[in-house]
């Protein structure tokens, strides 16, 4: 009779142990996945540098152009596209591009010298100013505009501003002769702090370009 | 009555182990509307594994017609979709003209790509597994790649 009892109780405990083990067979599969998908999104860096363009044109329909790119991609995929005079994250152009001058050159003579204006143009129609300041290269261009009356003064049509660290500048050099480095210029870049690169203003489009660790753009 | 209770308890152990596997990978979503009289109203889901399973049952000498520029961006597809998911979630294309939008987002480990204009609303969602799985697979056997 105790024997009966006995074996009931170890079929009763059996069935609940192979039904419990069953379950858990089931739900690993899910937890696990569950945990990967968590490890997964969560595994962002916190560091990464992103490149952001806008573009806004107030011409015919409001048109916005958002781009934000992480550095760090962008270094990576640069390589791999190879077309026309891209390759292997360098573009090359040839002395016809430059009209004879040499940017090599240019650029040495750039470097080397102190801070300092090394254009400035004023002009009816327009400014331009070319300049080296605490190791960023400067180029501010402004069209003008004048009224119709006789005494009008100018005001500004657009505007265009260009700040690159030289670091950035040197990088994008340091390949050959007829070459820009765009890889090793956007890994320089990534050095940086927030940067506002580029800005263009006009009645018609406004255009910005910058560097932060946001992966959203204003 | 074990022995059925067994066999059930197999039956659905299978089923949902089947289905964890199919939907681990997420799901393909396309739904695409287009707004003119009689226009297509197409709306499905796929499992994003049977993708790369499907892949395998198709002729090797069909990948021999995918056209040189799609051969091309194979390479930077992989790197993109290795790339693109270890970043949080981000729209990483805006573009608004008038009424028109596209856009192109991640969000968790899956790539959105939204397009609405006036004749049509279009709204792809794949997991970038399934994408570079797909190029992965494309570029292992395309020639010239």
């Amino acid at each position: 009779m105790s024997q009966l009892l006995q074996r009931a109780i170890s079929q009763h405990l059996a069935r609940r142990a192979s039904v419990a083990l069953a379950a858990a067979v089931l739900l690993a599969p899910v937890a696990l996945y569950s945990q990967s998908v968590s490890i997964t999104s969560d595994s962002s860096k916190s560091s990464d540098r992103w490149l952001h363009v806008r573009v806004v044109s107030t011409e015919s329909k409001n048109e916005t152009v958002r781009v934000n790119v992480p550095l760090d991609m962008a270094e990576k995929v640069l390589p791999a596209i190879n077309k026309d005079r891209l390759h292997n994250g360098k573009v090359r152009f040839n002395d016809a591009d430059m009209n004879g001058v040499d940017l090599k050159t240019l650029l040495d003579a750039v470097r080397t010298a102190k801070d300092g204006e090394f254009v400035t143009v004023q002009s009816n129609d327009s400014d331009v100013r070319v300049a080296k300041q605490n190791g960023y290269m400067l180029v501010h261009v402004a069209e003008k505009h004048f009224g119709s009356g006789k005494d009008a003064k100018p005001t500004e049509r657009s505007r265009v501003d260009v700040k690159i660290p030289m670091k950035v500048v040197d990088a994008l050099f340091s390949a050959g002769k007829d070459e820009l480095d765009l890889v090793a210029a956007l890994h320089a870049l990534s050095a940086h702090g927030d940067t506002e690169l580029v800005s263009v203003k006009s009645d018609d489009n406004t255009v910005r370009v910058w560097l932060d660790s946001k992966n959203i753009a204003d | 009555m074990i022995i059925l209770a067994k066999c059930a308890l197999a039956l659905t152990s299978t089923i949902v182990v089947a289905g964890v596997y199919t939907f681990r990978e997420g799901v393909i979503k396309i739904d695409v509307d287009e707004h003119r009289d009689g226009g297509s109203h197409v709306h499905f889901w796929v499992p994003a594994a049977a993708v790369p399973m499907a892949m395998h049952l198709v002729p090797k000498h069909h990948f021999g017609d995918i056209p040189a520029e799609a051969s091309e961006c194979l390479p930077l597809l992989k790197i993109v979709t290795s790339e693109i998911r270890h970043y949080p979630d981000t729209t990483f294309v805006d573009v608004r003209d008038g009424r028109d939008h596209v856009r192109v987002a991640t969000v968790g480990t899956k790539i959105q790509i939204d397009v609405v204009n006036s004749e049509e609303n279009v709204h792809v969602t794949v997991p970038l597994s399934t994408v570079n799985d797909v190029a992965n697979q494309l570029a292992a056997d395309a020639p010239g790649v």
